[in-house]
């Protein structure tokens, strides 16, 4: 027991960062990101003895991702019944409008932020992908795995993210000089 | 070779190609400009996300959650851990540090103002130290089961001496040692482990008489006593009579000291 705890502490937490990242990407709130990270980690501490030598970081990411999917569908059922913490209401209703929350204001008024506002706005399944592949520089292969899709999905989602992304940063900066033709 | 399908030259760029496609692909490149620029595209792309998107950190508040989570999950696992670092290098640490002597500020604040207040703030203060010891790398500076290791190590780290034994076989294991701010002074707090629980012993020097009664803190006991100028507290979340039998284990320890 005490073997694991402090196996799992060195193996696992030091990709906490990853994982808060991720969860942020895909619950776009704070508050809800923190819940989905603290019920994942546990998660992947009971789950952690099976899981050695593989590729701990895809793993825990897959985890949040799940975690991520129920806490998604519980909020779906209760969608417009009021919540019991008056900040997560708010943040359900992001959730599941998939608008920005206070967050995403802040972030709109900082225009050194383009892109990470422009990512907010794909749809979730190309965001996820592009989110993996390009900030938490995982492979194909692996993004595969987390979020349960083949790799030809993953390749395509991804060429249809940074086609989007890329049409809506042009959009964006018309007119300015961002050294694209 | 004609022009790859943008999958491939997107594979070729995210280096998931395999060698032999990959340097075919590179041969069709440098005559190809319109794929070349595609290329292109896809670096400015991701040099500009990278760019823009915020390295965003889990908070400390997270981790500490996260800390107590496993804390309640792993019991007893708490105590193999890596060796732990210099706790200097700790800006949570720190920053608990500056809070510690902020509230030991108050206390003696609280004591000049009304001393009968005093064993209140006391024992928040030890209920905070006990509880922000069980956060990961908190828990011990000086790791050793052996009182020899233990008790010359507070001598540079602590303003006290405190009594420090094994008590293996009587079930409560010594584990480590730890420098901690009680009471505007370095305390010392010797970490013993009694089953899953862990019980922090801390003592430093106090000029009172007599010491607080004890208390419960947030489902946490604390028992006080005196020995000489030293007072001891002793926290942890075991019953009361588990955290005696410790207590009276080290009484009879000091009073066997003293009569030597």
């Amino acid at each position: 027991m005490d073997d694991k705890r402090g196996r799992f502490e060195a193996e696992v937490l030091p990709h906490l960062n990853a994982a808060y990242r991720f969860a942020r990407w895909l619950s776009r709130s704070p508050a809800d990101a923190d819940d989905i990270v603290q019920e994942a980690v546990l998660r992947a501490f009971r789950g952690f003895d099976a899981v050695r030598g593989a590729n701990v970081k895809a793993w825990l990411l897959t985890i949040v991702r799940n975690c991520h999917a129920t806490a998604y569908r519980q909020e779906e059922r209760r969608a417009l019944v009021p919540l019991p913490e008056e900040h997560d209401a708010q943040d359900g209703h992001a959730l599941v409008a998939a608008t920005p929350g206070p967050e995403g204001e802040s972030i709109r008024q900082d225009e050194s932020r383009t892109l990470e506002r422009l990512i907010a706005g794909l749809p979730p399944e190309q965001r996820t992908v592009l989110v993996l592949r390009e900030i938490e520089d995982l492979g194909y292969r692996e993004i595969a795995a987390i979020i349960d899709v083949p790799v030809g999905t993953v390749m395509s989602r991804l060429a249809r993210a940074r086609a989007a992304l890329r049409s809506a940063w042009l959009n964006e900066s018309t007119g300015e000089a961002h050294g694209l033709s | 070779m004609a022009c790859p399908e943008p999958l491939q030259l997107q594979a070729y760029f995210d280096g998931e190609l395999e060698a032999l496609a990959a340097s075919q692909l590179e041969e069709h490149l440098a005559g190809c400009p319109q794929c070349s620029a595609h290329l292109e595209e896809l670096s400015s792309l991701r040099a500009a996300i990278r760019r823009d998107v915020t390295p965003v950190q889990a908070p400390a508040n997270l981790r500490a959650r996260i800390a107590h989570a496993l804390e309640a999950e792993a019991g007893a696992a708490a105590i193999a851990r890596p060796a732990p670092r210099a706790w200097r290098s700790r800006p949570f640490w720190l920053g608990a540090l500056g809070g510690v002597a902020a509230a030991a500020g108050l206390a003696l604040f609280s004591f000049l103002l009304m001393s009968a207040r005093l064993g209140g703030t006391l024992a928040d203060e030890m209920v905070a130290a006990h509880v922000r010891s069980l956060l990961p790398s908190h828990l011990i500076d000086v790791a050793s089961s052996d009182r020899h290791t233990v008790k010359p190590w507070f001598a540079g780290h602590a303003d006290v001496s405190p009594a420090v034994a094994d008590f293996a076989e009587q079930g409560y294991r010594l584990i480590g040692g730890r420098a901690d701010y009680i009471e505007r002074q370095r305390a010392a707090v010797t970490v013993y482990q009694h089953g899953p629980h862990i019980i922090n012993v801390f003592s430093w020097a106090s000029g009172r008489v007599l010491p607080p009664a004890n208390t419960t803190r947030n489902g946490y006991h604390l028992a006080y006593w005196k020995e000489g100028n030293l007072e001891y507290c002793a926290v942890s979340d075991t019953g009361w009579d588990e955290l005696h039998g410790l207590v009276s284990l080290l009484k009879e320890l000091s009073e066997r000291s003293e009569a030597r």
